[in-house]
């Protein structure tokens, strides 16, 4: 059957990934419902110039007045794609190593499957995951916008949730790729984790840092997230970029799967 | 594709070899496996059993050497390969929240065979395996037997066993012997691993013996059981001397103390002994088969050289 490894993963998945997806639907629920009382709090846009400037750079935001500016700060700034970067890359990390730390890796690698296809199809059910869980984010969001005023433009809204989820696959596919180059679960964790937080900070400090304003567009982060799609929508470059990159990471992944040795 | 010239070997290396660093598990391995046949591969832990099914599989590569399945590489072709080989592993592993019938249809579609396969739920039957309850409920001998159930999912040519037998009680592990005879007798090709002789004595029809990563020999089961050794002790009225035995062709384990002679032979030299024995005025004799496990120790479980 064609993609039945790709079938098998998300079915086994399926579980995590709607418990993730719930959890951050609730979560920017959440927010959504303070927001009623906040907007009417003229001292919250003083507490916000009273924050360093460096954390104002990091969340991208300037405004908690307005419905865009608050969901930026609440949600997109580090909240949103923190966690579903964190979700794709522990379903990432779960894939190859995952299943090769636990002896599993022979239910899949004795079949006659070849290893490029468990790879390519294991990277698809990842990005699959990342953007079913920014989907549930997005739908979450509308649903705020809708219930507690926020009057959100519903294709901007889409906009960001799409580039939250490619920015989630990015992370994901790095992570299944590490798993696959070297078969270890805690390498296929922190390589992606180090690399998301240096890259968030990359592009959160760069405005405030000239010398790392050159090097911005190096981070998945500001690909996805820098032209503010609640405000601007969807950016093509950012789209294409990270597509790109799950496309090169897991083409990578491939020769680094079948060149070793695997404790299937 | 299948080398024409030899159609009846299933599996063969020539000077396999893997090292893990400076860990050699395999070293210069030469070996043919055919079809039709049930050969044990046999050898106490860490002696390179799993490494070479590993090699098999396609799911490590040789150091040095080759191996071929079928005539193809299972390191470039494992697809290929895998659609003729049935694989249980040493230390079979599942998802615990699902059912055995579960892993059965992810599996049968993996290998692009009928969900409901007639050969799972004849096996799960003859095994006697509940394959409606979470893997993880199940007793280690239970999962095994999910285990063979699998291996044996689209009727492969060649079943790979690592160890297949652990963890079973004796009226299974005679059911799964009759499995493996009628497979071999169908025509089919089967390799299992064992740390003990008697997992496979009455399944295998050649043993390869591999001890520290080398092939100390591979011999019939027939031959080895006429080879089975006979413990012998002898009492004289009057003292002897070791060398009064030297000679006998085979005799083991030679122990004389004052009047008394203690050893072992293999069948084809007790008339030599017997001779021997007749030099002197015999008090007491006592002469007993050993079971083959014994044998198998005397011949093949002591130092490299040791035969
Ligand atoms: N992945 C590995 N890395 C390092 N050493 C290994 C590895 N796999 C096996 N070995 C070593 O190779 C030898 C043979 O192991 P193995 O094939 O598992 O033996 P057996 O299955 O006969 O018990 C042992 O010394 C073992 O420690
Ligand atoms: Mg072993």
């Amino acid at each position: 059957m064609a993609a039945e490894v790709l079938r098998q993963t998300v079915t086994l998945r399926w579980r995590g990934t709607v418990t993730w997806a719930v959890g951050l639907a609730a979560l920017v629920l959440l927010y959504g419902a303070l927001w009623p009382s906040i907007r009417d709090q003229p001292s919250l846009t003083d507490l916000l110039d009273a924050m360093p400037e460096v954390l104002r750079s990091l969340l991208a935001t300037t405004d908690l007045s307005t419905p865009v500016g608050y969901v930026q700060a609440e949600v997109l700034g580090l909240t949103g794609p923190l966690l579903v970067v964190l979700y794709a890359i522990v379903s990432g990390s779960a894939s190859i190593a995952g299943e090769e730390g636990r002896h599993r890796l022979g239910l899949l690698l004795a079949a006659p499957v070849g290893r490029a296809r468990v790879v390519l199809e294991q990277s698809g059910a990842v990005v699959l995951g990342s953007l079913v869980v920014a989907a549930s984010l997005t739908l979450a969001l509308l649903t705020s916008s809708v219930l507690f005023g926020l009057d959100l433009a519903v294709g901007h809204v889409v906009a960001a949730g799409l580039h939250l989820g490619l920015l989630g696959a990015v992370f994901g596919v790095l992570a299944v790729g590490v798993g696959a180059a070297t078969g270890s679960r805690v390498l296929a964790r922190a390589v992606p984790a180090v690399l998301a937080v240096l890259a968030y900070l990359l592009n959160g400090l760069a405005p405030l840092v000239g010398w790392l304003e050159p090097l911005r567009p190096l981070s998945p982060f500001w690909q996805s997230l820098g032209h503010q799609p609640l405000l601007t929508g969807v950016s093509v470059r950012g789209v294409v970029v990270c597509v790109a990159a799950v496309a090169v990471l897991a083409a990578t992944a491939v020769p680094a799967f079948g060149r070793r040795d695997v404790m299937a | 594709m299948g080398t024409p010239s030899a159609p009846d070997v299933v599996v063969n290396t020539t000077g396999l070899t893997k090292r893990f660093g400076s860990t050699v598990a395999l070293s210069d391995v030469d070996l043919e496996v055919r079809r039709g046949e049930v050969f044990g591969w046999l050898g106490p832990n860490g002696a390179g059993k799993t490494t070479t099914l590993r090699l098999l599989m396609g799911f490590a590569r040789p150091t040095a050497g080759a191996i071929r399945v079928h005539g193809r590489d299972p390191w470039r072709q494992p697809a290929a390969v895998h659609r003729e080989v049935g694989w249980l592993p040493g230390d079979p592993a599942f998802h615990d929240r699902l059912t055995g019938r579960a892993h059965v249809r992810m599996a049968a579609r993996l290998r692009r065979s009928p969900d409901d396969d007639k050969t799972a739920d004849a096996v799960t039957e003859r095994l006697g395996l509940d394959l409606d309850r979470p893997v993880g409920t199940l007793s280690r001998g239970n999962r095994q037997k999910l285990a063979v159930v699998l291996a044996l999912l689209g009727g492969p040519q060649l079943l790979v066993l690592d160890e297949p037998t652990s963890g079973f009680d004796p009226l299974v592990q005679q059911e799964f012997q009759a499995l493996v005879r009628e497979h071999a007798a169908a025509g089919g090709t089967v390799l299992l691993s064992s740390h003990v002789l008697g997992e496979v004595q009455r399944t295998a029809d050649r043993i390869g013996v591999l001890r520290a990563g080398r092939l100390v020999a591979v011999e019939e089961m027939s031959v080895l059981r006429g080879r089975s050794l006979h413990r012998v002790q002898a009492r004289f009225d009057a003292p002897v001397r070791a060398a009064d035995f030297a000679g006998v062709p085979g005799l083991r384990d030679v122990q004389v103390t004052a009047s008394t002679l203690r050893c072992a032979a293999p069948a084809a030299a007790l008339d030599a002994l017997v001779g021997r024995l007749a030099r002197h005025r015999l008090t007491d004799l006592e002469c007993t088969e050993a079971d083959l496990e014994e044998t198998f120790l005397a011949y093949y479980g002591g130092e490299p050289g040791g035969r």
